[in-house]
């Protein structure tokens, strides 16, 4: 039975899982979906009420009936490698793939139908309430009234991006920001903009779950430090207890989201209370687990290589 | 009209890091010019960057 990681060639993360199952001689196929078609190639068959399918690269062979989970790492885009590459040729690709994947019974870390959710950060926050963390009040708005209001009310108001920097710009970063004193927000109305009162922090926490487990990280802030992940403070990550509150919070999360795998985000008040920021459902972990030791490959590694149900019926769940 | 939070884009000093390792097909994971694994490196990795919260935010927003 073979583990299938979707992810780059590039990817040293998914190296570092790779590495172990290796070590525990479980088989696995690495497959980059933009190099179907191509240097990968795919064949499924429904007929006389059965159903199989193959993929190939490199020289490896995975049969659908052998198939024992999926982790979603860092895939490229169906087709992005083709040398007739479009988006239809894309739609094609997707629905041949990744049809044929949903078809077989496995285990998914994640499934991408809860993953696609799960990057919703206004349905994250909705979540994280009815999980019991502590959420900082939150606006998405493309009103400016609104946000001028929400502004004044809380007075010390960052600003952040629900889907990251523009795509195509590399050179261009949006970390999160506080909102100056005398913002003009009449620029609101052009685009949403997600605004929440800033915590003042003394630590980032990064909470990376496995399956059951939990690898809690923390690393002290820079004196008005608003993004922990821009800017080079000089601490360190270290690996920090996890409040049991907090466990039985992402227990209830991780069941709501049907998600096998994810990081959380938190700053830590001056309290020690752990606000919630984000989850990422296929947050990087290698930084973490270089600078503290954590296993969290391994983690990963032993989740997959579990044993699968003998189910006919696909499973969906991550 | 630009968006109100593009107001707050600046720009991303990019990495001039060159990864000192190349994809393996046949052990499928990264290796070093010796042929060890490009993960028996970890101060390598460290110094790449590309396993950081931000090492895939251009093409992934799962920091």
């Amino acid at each position: 039975m073979t583990v299938l990681i979707l992810t780059s060639e590039q990817d040293v993360t998914a190296d570092m899982v790779v590495a172990e199952l290796h070590l525990r001689s479980v088989p696995v196929m690495r497959l980059d979906p933009a190099d179907v078609p191509g240097k990968a190639v795919l064949s499924a068959d429904y007929a006389h009420g059965d159903f199989d399918g193959h993929l190939s690269v490199n020289g490896h062979v995975l049969s659908m009936g052998g198939l024992r989970s999926v982790w979603v790492r860092r895939p490229g885009e169906p087709a992005a490698h083709a040398s007739d590459s479009s988006s239809w040729l894309t739609a094609e690709t997707r629905q041949a793939l990744y049809g044929m994947l949903y078809s077989a019974p496995t285990r998914w870390m994640n499934h991408p139908r809860n993953a696609d959710q799960a990057r919703y950060k206004p349905w994250q926050l909705r979540i994280a309430h009815l999980s019991g963390f502590a959420v900082p009040p939150t606006v998405i708005t493309t009103a400016p009234r609104v946000a001028q209001q929400f502004a004044e009310e809380y007075r010390d108001v960052v600003v952040k991006s629900a889907s990251g920097p523009p795509p195509g710009d590399p050179a261009s970063a949006l970390p999160t920001t506080l909102i100056g004193p005398g913002a003009d927000f009449s620029t609101v109305a052009a685009g949403p903009a997600l605004l929440q009162r800033y915590v003042p922090k003394s630590a980032d926490i990064r909470l990376t779950c496995v399956g059951p487990r939990l690898f809690g990280a923390r690393k002290r802030s820079a004196p008005g430090q608003v993004d922990g992940r821009y800017g080079d403070t000089g601490y360190a990550w270290g690996t920090t207890a996890v409040p049991d509150r907090i466990a039985k919070s992402v227990q209830e999360y991780l069941a709501l989201s049907g998600l096998a795998y994810a990081a959380f985000d938190f700053a830590e008040d001056e309290d020690g209370l752990w606000w919630f920021l984000e989850c990422n459902q296929a947050g990087q972990f290698g930084f973490v687990e270089l600078e503290t030791g954590q296993p969290i490959a391994e983690a990963v590694a032993l989740w997959l290589a579990g044993r699968t149900g003998e189910r006919r019926v696909p499973e969906s769940r991550g | 009209m630009r968006p109100f939070t593009l107001n707050y884009a600046r720009p991303r000093v990019l990495p001039a890091v060159v990864t000192p390792y190349r994809y393996d097909s046949s052990m499928q994971l990264n290796v070093l010019p010796d042929g060890r694994p490009a993960v028996s490196d970890r101060e390598l990795l460290l110094a790449a960057g590309t396993t950081t919260s931000t090492a895939g935010s251009q093409t992934h927003f799962d920091d």
